[in-house]
C-alpha cells in the first residue's frame, strides 16, 4: 500500500513531467525534457524557486539560534520554566490553518499590530502582506513562530542530557560562560541540531497553507508562492499537470539533495565527538 | 541580576503568546469591542462568538468535527498497528532486501505531500475512493507509514529477541508472538506515534481539501479555511471557529503533556 501511494505517485510524478499532460487535453504525449527547458526560461519559475529558498533560510536559521537561546534560558527544573516550556510549544500543535487565520488578522492593515505600533507612535507601519518585499518575510516569520517551540524542545533534551560533571570539570579548570559553552554544551547537542535543522529544512521547504490564506501568492504575481504552492496550484487546481509534475521533480531532487548534504555534514559533526 | 532570568524568560514568552491571548480574548469580545480595543481583556465576556460557530444552520462545525475524528481515529489506529508489524518484520527478518526497504521507507520521511498529491488522486480515484473518507485514510496511512516505521524500529532495536524465541519455541504462531509478546512491549513507542500522528493528522489541510473535495464534507482545518470568507468581518467567530478546531489538540497536550515531550526526545535524542 504504500508503494501503491507513495512510491508509484513519485514515479508517476517524475514520469509526467516529461509530458504535456493537462486535464482535459484528449491526448498526451512524451516531450522529453520539454517541461523542464520550459521551466529554465520562464521567470516565473525562478521567482517561485528563489523564494523557497529564502523562506527556507530564514526558517532554517532563526528557529534554530533563536530557540537554542531560549533553551538555555530555560534550561531550569522549577514550575515557571516548566509553564513557560508549554507556551513556547503550543503553536506546535496547531495546524498550519489556524496559525495563517490568527497572524492574517493580526497582520491586516487594520489589525492588531499596527494598532500597538500606531500607540507606540509608529506612524507608517509595514504593509507586511501587501508590500511584495515584505510578505514573504511576514510569511517566514510566522512559520519561525510556530516552529520555535519544536526546537527548544529538542534543544532543552538534548542539554539535560549533557553529563553535569563536564560542567563541573570546566568550571574547576576556570572555563568561562562562552568557554563551557563553545567547548562543551556546542559539541554535547550535535544530536538536537541535526534534528532541528532536517525538521526546519522539510518544512520550510513545503510551506503551503501560510502561503494559501496570508497571501495566496500574491501580492502581484508570485511573489510569495513557493515550489509547494505553485505545484498545487498547476497541477491539482489548476490543469497544468505535466508542467506542475515537472516542476515536482525539481523539487523532489532538491529536497533529496539537500537534505542528504545537510544530514552529512551535520552527523559528521557527531560522529567526531 | 538574579532577576534578570526569569524576569527575561517571563517577557519573553509573553511577547510570544501574544497572538494567541488576542483569540482567546477576542472569541470572548463581541465585534464591536474587537474594533474599539483590540488588546484589552473582555470587559463583559460574551460566548455568542462560540454560540454561532456551534449553532451555526449548516451544521459545518459538528460536521467537520466528526469528520476529523473519524479520519483520525482511524488512521492513527491502522498506522499504529501497520508501522509497528512491518517495523517488527522489516528489523527481526535476516532476509537481505530487508535493509534497502528499511532506507527506502525512510527516505519517505522527507517527501513533500505536494510532490506525490497529483498521482495520489488519481491512484483514488482508479479505486473509487476519491472523495471519500477511506481515501483520505488511505493516503494517510501510507504517507504517515514511514514515521510509524521510523519510531517502531529504533524502538525494536532495543528489546531483547530472547522472549520472542521462547514464546516462539513454546508453539506460540508469528501472529501470536507479536501480538501477545512484542506488541506489549513496545507501548512507549506505541504512545508517541500515535501522539504524533493524531496531532498530524487532525491538522492536516492539503488532503482532506483535495481528496475530499468541495461535496463530500470537511475537518476541521478546511472547515476553518472555507469559513475564512464568510467571518471576514467578523474575527471574534472566526478565533471561535479556529479556538474550537484546535481544542480537542490542546487538551490532548495538556493531558498528555509528559508523554508529548518523551515521546519527541526519544525520537531525537537517538
Amino acid at each position: 500500500m504504500y508503494g501503491l501511494l507513495v512510491l508509484v505517485p513519485i514515479v508517476w510524478t517524475v514520469a509526467l513531467g516529461f509530458t504535456d499532460k493537462t486535464r482535459f487535453a484528449p491526448s498526451t504525449e512524451w516531450v522529453g525534457f520539454g517541461q523542464f527547458e520550459r521551466l529554465a526560461g520562464n521567470d516565473q519559475f525562478w521567482l517561485v524557486l528563489k523564494n523557497t529558498f529564502v523562506v527556507t533560510a530564514v526558517v532554517v536559521i532563526v528557529p534554530n539560534v533563536v530557540g537554542l537561546a531560549i533553551a538555555l534560558l530555560l534550561d531550569r527544573e522549577t514550575r515557571l520554566y516548566r509553564l513557560l516550556r508549554s507556551v513556547f510549544f503550543t503553536p506546535v500543535i496547531l495546524s498550519g490553518i489556524v496559525v495563517s487565520v490568527i497572524w492574517q488578522s493580526l497582520l491586516r492593515p487594520d489589525g492588531v499590530l499596527n494598532a500597538v505600533l500606531a500607540d507606540l507612535g509608529v506612524s507608517s507601519a509595514p504593509r507586511w502582506l501587501a508590500d511584495p518585499r515584505m510578505a514573504l518575510f511576514s510569511i517566514a516569520g510566522i512559520l519561525c513562530w510556530q516552529m520555535l517551540g519544536f526546537c527548544v524542545v529538542v534543544y532543552l533534551a538534548g542539554l539535560n542530557a549533557v553529563p553535569r560533571e563536564l560542567y563541573e570539570a570546566a568550571i574547576v579548570d576556570g572555563a568561562g560562560w562562552w568557554r563551557r559553552f563553545s567547548s562543551v554544551t556546542w559539541p554535547m547537542i550535535a544530536a538536537s541540531v541535526t534534528i532541528n535543522t532536517v525538521m526546519l529544512l522539510i518544512s520550510g521547504f513545503k510551506v503551503y497553507e501560510h502561503i494559501l490564506v496570508l497571501t495566496n501568492g500574491g501580492p502581484g504575481r508570485n511573489s510569495t508562492a513557493s515550489i509547494a504552492f505553485d505545484v498545487i496550484e498547476k497541477g491539482v487546481r489548476g490543469d497544468r499537470i505535466g508542467s506542475a509534475a515537472a516542476e515536482a521533480t525539481v523539487m523532489l531532487a532538491i529536497i533529496v539533495l539537500l537534505s542528504g548534504v545537510v544530514l552529512r555534514l551535520l552527523q559528521r559533526r557527531e560522529v567526531q565527538l | 541580576m538574579r532577576l534578570l532570568r526569569p524576569v527575561g524568560a517571563v517577557v519573553g514568552a509573553a511577547l510570544f503568546f501574544f497572538p494567541i491571548y488576542i483569540v482567546i480574548t477576542g472569541m470572548l469580545k463581541p465585534a464591536s469591542q474587537i474594533q474599539a480595543s483590540p488588546l484589552g481583556l473582555p470587559t463583559a465576556p460574551t460566548l455568542e462568538n462560540l454560540r454561532a460557530v456551534l449553532g451555526r444552520e449548516d451544521g459545518l462545525f459538528w460536521s467537520s468535527l466528526l469528520n476529523s475524528v473519524q479520519i483520525t481515529v482511524f488512521s492513527v489506529v491502522l498506522l499504529t498497528l501497520l508501522s509497528a508489524m512491518l517495523a517488527h518484520y522489516l528489523v527481526r527478518s535476516r532476509a537481505s532486501w530487508t535493509r534497502p526497504a528499511l532506507l527506502v521507507l525512510l527516505a519517505g520521511l522527507m517527501i513533500p505531500p505536494a510532490v506525490i498529491l497529483q498521482p495520489v488522486t488519481q491512484v483514488l480515484d482508479l479505486a473509487g475512493l476519491m472523495n471519500t473518507m477511506g481515501g483520505v485514510v488511505l493516503s494517510n496511512v501510507a504517507y504517515y507509514l514511514p514515521f510509524g516505521v521510523f519510531v517502531f524500529a529504533g524502538f525494536i532495536g532495543t528489546v531483547p529477541v530472547d522472549i520472542e524465541e521462547a514464546a516462539a519455541i513454546d508453539g506460540a504462531s508469528r501472529l501470536k508472538v507479536f501480538w501477545l509478546v512484542v506488541f506489549p512491549m513496545l507501548r512507549p513507542a506505541s504512545a508517541s506515534v500515535m501522539i504524533f500522528l493524531g496531532v498530524w493528522v487532525w491538522n492536516d489541510f492539503l488532503n482532506p481539501l483535495v481528496i475530499l473535495g468541495p461535496e463530500s464534507g470537511t475537518t476541521v482545518t478546511v472547515g476553518v479555511y472555507r469559513s475564512v470568507g464568510e467571518y471576514s468581518t467578523n474575527f471574534g467567530t472566526l478565533y471561535a471557529f479556529s479556538f474550537l478546531a484546535s481544542l480537542p489538540v490542546l487538551l490532548f497536550f495538556v493531558a498528555l503533556q509528559k508523554q508529548f515531550v518523551a515521546g519527541l526526545t526519544a525520537g531525537s535524542v537517538k
